[in-house]
């Protein structure tokens, strides 16, 4: 092989390698960011103010029976609404978390699914996900209460009616952020920014 | 006038694509299906069947690819799949839906967004250079080591490009949004 030739294949090998660097790196940023969000799902700029009351609502769960959501509670139970839809993937990636957080947590913890739309696809999703374990309402009206933006959204509102916590949930990791901020005090990942930036500067 | 070999890194790199996409949908055609049925583009009694047809034309767009050097019309049907999906995108970014799952072939539960439409203008027009005509020198060793280097090149950048514009940027802009 020439000198030329050689040299050719020398950058060749250099430019390989250096794509897979840069591969590397992109990868380890995307780790790191997952990493860096430990208290609070992602929570949307506008919205419900954490730590005031949350709207209460009466609304028809999927047998047609009366609940109210959001008020005081006389069993000391906080509730987590979950906003889930039958057409969206994600959800049901997340349904299976829901499930073990709702036998993990049942000492304080009800969760209650949301959805609307159409009854009959609804029962549809109850019945092939084995949703049946759950409070299960259809209403419209309580996603545009709690400001529902995007699927699958969780609040927690805690027994004197309260909100507690509310957020996008994409992941076990955000649902238990959601319980982890309820516990620490803190509304959202904003807030814990902010309480370490305090942190910080005392 | 191009070059063979730019012909050859152009169809082949596009091919590798279509290829591991109908190959990662055939491994998960349950979830390919929820994806299709959730994008609203497609009457619902379709989008179950029209699941399994996919994968298929696009391993199939693959290798008509890999042949694609003698008859320029045989890019026509990928360019036709990478338009129709720029379209199903498009129609959804404008319905607003920033929620809905790409079903793209190596993330999972990554939402829509316009960089993917440009993505596939972008390869469609990447073809499109292959109907220029080609120049007819034949290809020594020296050309397979440039076009095996560039394929392997495209096949890593790709790769980094596309997390970091999935996953890396729309968590930067989050963590911006805070500061």
């Amino acid at each position: 092989m020439s000198t030329l030739g050689l040299s050719h294949a020398a950058l060749w090998v250099v430019v390989i390698v250096q794509a897979l660097a840069l591969l590397a790196v992109v990868r380890q940023l995307g780790v790191l960011h997952e990493r860096i969000t430990p208290a609070g799902a992602l929570m949307l700029a506008k919205g419900l103010k954490v730590g005031e009351p949350a709207p209460a609502l009466t609304v028809e769960d999927i047998e047609g029976n009366a609940v109210t959501l959001g008020a005081a509670r006389a069993d000391e139970h906080a509730t987590l609404l979950v906003f889930v839809s039958p057409t969206c993937p994600v959800c049901k990636t997340l349904l299976p978390v829901l499930r073990s957080s709702a036998a993990a947590e049942r000492s304080w913890l009800d969760i209650v699914l949301a959805s609307d739309g159409e009854r009959e696809a609804q029962k549809a999703f109850i019945v092939a996900n084995r949703l049946e374990g759950f409070r299960y309402v259809v209403s419209a009206p309580l996603g545009v209460a709690y400001q529902v933006s995007r699927l699958p959204f969780a609040a927690l509102v805690d027994a004197q009616g309260m909100l507690r916590a509310r957020g996008i949930v994409n992941s076990r990791e955000h649902l238990e952020s959601l319980f982890e901020a309820k516990r620490l005090g803190l509304a959202s990942i904003q807030e814990y920014f902010e309480s370490m930036t305090r942190e910080r500067a005392a | 006038m191009i070059d063979r070999l730019l012909g050859y890194w152009i169809e082949i790199g596009i091919a590798l694509l279509f290829a591991t996409a109908g190959i990662q949908k055939l491994r998960d055609l349950r979830r390919f299906a929820e994806v299709l049925a959730a994008y609203r583009v497609l009457p619902p009694a379709l989008a179950r069947p029209l699941a399994g047809l996919i994968p298929c034309l696009e391993l199939a767009t693959a290798v008509m690819l890999v042949g694609a050097a003698r008859a320029h019309r045989v890019t026509l049907p990928a360019m036709a799949l990478l338009i129709l999906y720029a379209l199903g995108l498009g129609i959804n970014l404008a319905r607003g839906r920033r929620d809905l799952d790409c079903g793209c072939t190596w993330a999972k539960d990554r939402p829509i967004a316009a960089w993917m439409v440009w993505r596939n203008l972008i390869l469609a027009a990447l073809l499109a250079i292959t109907w220029l005509p080609w120049s007819s020198r034949g290809l020594s060793g020296a050309d397979l080591m440039v076009l095996a280097g560039g394929l392997t090149v495209m096949a890593i950048l790709y790769a980094a490009i596309d997390r970091l514009l999935g996953e890396v940027m729309p968590r930067t802009l989050a963590l911006r949004r805070l500061a």
